[in-house]
């Protein structure tokens, strides 16, 4: 991982080298130099694990160095905290300036004046280039067609692979062409249970993953467009659905949920007891760093008609309505979602999904993107959809009636069919509910 | 009139008791603002539409509390919820009391276990909720690993609708440490002459315990078992840690059905009817357990 600190010239050489270093270096005088009295501080409420810390540090007193007359003051919360401490800042009206956002709280939390709309000073800047970001990402904080908080990271869920296992058992690695089909195969000849070994990590997330890569394939969609309706009662989602079941809870080829639940954070592809698993660009750098095995990704494998897909999701940040000192704040955030901020924070760092598609290219080359990582950014360009719910003011009830249903289904408690008549009775229900709201 | 309830009352008196309620100030001010202020604004709060901001609330009536009680997943926190009381409280008392009558003997070495039964009281809820996920754990976990020596097939224990309630009940059994101090101090002040009384009329070991030890020690009991009612209402980081109101909907009890409309649907308003059923639901548990204890708690003082 690289380690460099983004020193006030680091930064401009690679602002000049994208093309935007005359608008960075215009920013202020960079000799001044402000008195403790004449700085604005600056407050933030983010969720970096404390590994991640250093990085964010060396990155704000780049930052400070180049505008000394702001003071960067960070709020650590964990990332299971986070979305439950914000809404109690707003409800105290002691909220930073600036907060992590995740995507699914992008809408309700506008909605509710956490975040304010910042679509002007986005499109006024001219020196910013929102457009240079995924546009599949950008959908997910606007809210009635406005920028209400822009992302910092976006990426895929596509299908990764354990080398050793594959090499041991003779079998070639997953390809291109591979189908559901023949992934399913290749699960059946890699479970060995006297080895305690599954071919697959059994996973299954109804949630903003977009179903991972499973109901998809089958042409089956979670919700409508404009997340009013719940369209999980049709044949193509129970033909994923049971497709799913039968290699969990009948050929027993993947971790039902109690198993899963036997390892280090419910990851037996991780662990290296599943030949294969579903990986995000983001979780890369501890697949890095704890996988004691060779592995690589593959793209998702292609339903019965040939098409592709995945769901996609990620993290931005907002400022928030009690900010006394929002353009303070959008120089902050101009900077740090930059390209050049993107390529120190989330590319060189090895950390992943870059919102822009030239931070991911960089992050290809940093240490924990695995030798095809270039699939991921092929499934971004090519098939990755943003997974909903995330437009809904009752994004959290459905997610939460889709999560709650997946644990019971990969606990095999419900039945494909109990499953989507519950998701779809309580689903419906809480879209209902605000739809007078919306 | 008034002097029949405020008798005349010497100057050294009055003094003291100006002096009385200084010291009780501190107290008087946290428990009004701090404790009795919030619930009732809770309840005003309840009849609106709150959802993040305090500005521009709009007064809903009754509309938090009928949409609650159309809702089924509130029913089932319900009986969720009074299924983990009544096993906690039956439970757990029994258990205390076991423990506190066995610490109550003249063995040697009665202290170490006294700070053994004690410790997990000590240890950080968070804590004692990851070891137990451990320990519930249905492949790896110790429980199972011990049954499956004896022969038996455990069960998934906090992954399975049907045990996950059982669990979260026998896993308190483990948190019974100041209960158990309280009754082991109760039983220590029972008389020792009562027991050589009947001694001499001949009582064995359980008359003594059913007619000396259980109605000296009705009171104690009686304060553990509101206590625990109370706490057990209120019980949060076990679920928050470990089961999050899962498997479905099979834990989710009233405080974590709160907690999700509070923080994860930012329905304040919603959350804070709950709250108030939640405290109405306790007084009349506590108003019941003071009716019926007049029945079977005995004071000497009043004998």
């Amino acid at each position: 991982m690289s380690t460099e600190k983004l020193s006030r010239r680091a930064f401009l050489k690679l602002a000049a080298a994208s093309g935007s270093g005359v608008a960075l270096a215009g920013l202020g005088p960079l000799s001044s130099i402000a008195s403790a009295q004449d700085q604005v501080e600056l407050t933030f409420g983010r969720h970096w694990e404390a590994a991640f810390r250093p990085r964010q540090a060396e990155y704000d007193e780049g930052f400070m160095e180049r505008h000394p007359d702001i003071k960067i003051n960070i709020t650590y919360n964990t990332w299971a905290d986070h979305n439950n401490v914000v809404p109690a800042w707003a409800a105290a009206g002691t909220l930073p300036d600036i907060i992590y956002v995740h995507g699914s709280r992008a809408t309700p939390w506008a909605h509710e004046g956490i975040i304010i709309d910042i679509h002007d000073i986005v499109t006024a800047d001219e020196e910013f280039n929102v457009d240079g970001m995924w546009e599949e990402s950008v959908r997910l904080y606007r809210v009635d067609g406005r920028i209400h908080a822009l992302p910092y990271d976006h990426g895929p869920i596509i299908l990764g692979y354990n080398k050793d296992m594959f090499d041991a058992a003779g079998m070639d690695y997953p390809s291109e062409d591979w189908t559901m089909e023949d992934m399913a195969a290749a699960a059946v000849e890699l479970t060995d249970p006297d080895a305690g070994v599954w071919g697959w990590d059994g996973r299954l997330d109804l949630g903003n993953g977009g179903g991972g890569f499973f109901t998809g394939a089958w042409g089956g969609v979670h919700m409508n467009e404009d997340e009013t309706e719940m369209t999980m009662d049709t044949p193509e989602v129970r033909a994923a659905l049971n497709h799913w079941y039968k290699l969990i809870h009948e050929d027993k080829v993947g971790a039902s949920f109690t198993e899963a639940e036997s390892f280090p954070n419910s990851q037996p592809f991780r662990a290296g007891v599943a030949a294969m698993g579903h990986i995000a660009t983001w979780s890369t750098p501890s697949m890095r760093a704890l996988a004691n095995f060779e592995w690589d990704v593959a793209p998702t494998p292609m339903g019965a008609d040939g098409s592709r897909y995945t769901g996609a999701f990620g993290s931005g940040y907002g400022i928030t309505p009690t900010s006394d000192k929002p353009d303070t704040a959008w120089t902050y955030l101009r900077e740090y979602l930059s390209l050049d901020g993107m390529i120190f924070m989330w590319s060189l760092s090895g950390r992943g999904s870059p919102a822009r598609p030239e931070g991911l290219e960089v992050w290809l080359n940093s240490d924990p993107a695995p030798p095809n990582g270039h699939y991921f950014l092929e499934a971004m360009f090519d098939y990755a959809v943003t997974g909903p719910p995330f437009q809904s003011l009752a994004a959290a009830q459905v997610s939460n009636v889709l999560s709650t249903q997946a644990e019971l289904l990969r606990l095999g408690e419900s039945s494909v069919d109990e499953a989507i008549a519950a998701i779809t009775e309580q689903g419906q229900a809480a879209l209902d509910a605000v739809a007078d709201d919306m | 009139m008034l002097r029949k309830y405020f008798p005349a009352i010497s100057a050294s008196a009055r003094r003291e008791e100006r002096i009385f309620y200084l010291f009780i100030l501190p107290w008087l001010f946290g428990l009004v603002v701090f404790s009795i202020g919030p619930v009732f604004g809770m309840l005003g709060l309840s009849f609106t539409d709150w959802r993040i901001s305090l500005d521009n609330l709009q007064f809903v009536g009754l509309e938090n509390y009928t949409k609650l009680f159309a809702d089924p997943i509130f029913w089932t926190s319900v009986g969720n919820t009074l299924y983990i009381v009544v096993g906690r409280v039956v439970f757990g008392t029994s258990f205390a009391l076991l423990l506190a009558i066995l610490l109550n003997q003249k063995v040697p070495g009665i202290p170490f276990f006294r700070a053994v039964y004690y410790l997990p009281t000590v240890t950080a809820g968070v804590a004692v909720a990851l070891v137990w996920i451990w320990i519930f754990n249905p492949r790896l976990g110790i429980l199972n690993y011990s049954l499956k020596q004896i022969g038996i097939q455990g069960p998934n224990w906090i992954f399975s609708k049907t045990w996950v309630k059982p669990s979260l009940i026998l896993m308190s059994l483990f948190s019974v440490g100041p209960n158990m101090i309280i009754l082991l101090a109760g039983l220590q002040g029972v008389p020792k002459e009562l027991y050589e009384s009947a001694e001499i009329d001949g009582a064995g070991h359980w008359a003594k315990f059913k007619n000396v030890t259980l109605p000296m020690l009705s009171p104690v009991l009686f304060f553990v078992i509101i206590i625990s009612v109370v706490s057990s209402f209120q019980n949060f980081t076990e679920i928050r840690v470990m089961t999050e109101g899962g498997p479905g909907e099979s834990s989710n009890v009233l405080i974590w059905y709160l907690w999700e409309n509070a923080f994860i649907f930012l329905q304040l308003g919603v959350a804070a009817a709950v709250a108030w059923i939640m405290f109405v639901i306790l007084m009349a548990l506590t108003g019941i357990q003071f009716r019926v204890g007049r029945r079977w708690v005995y004071y000497e003082g009043e004998a």
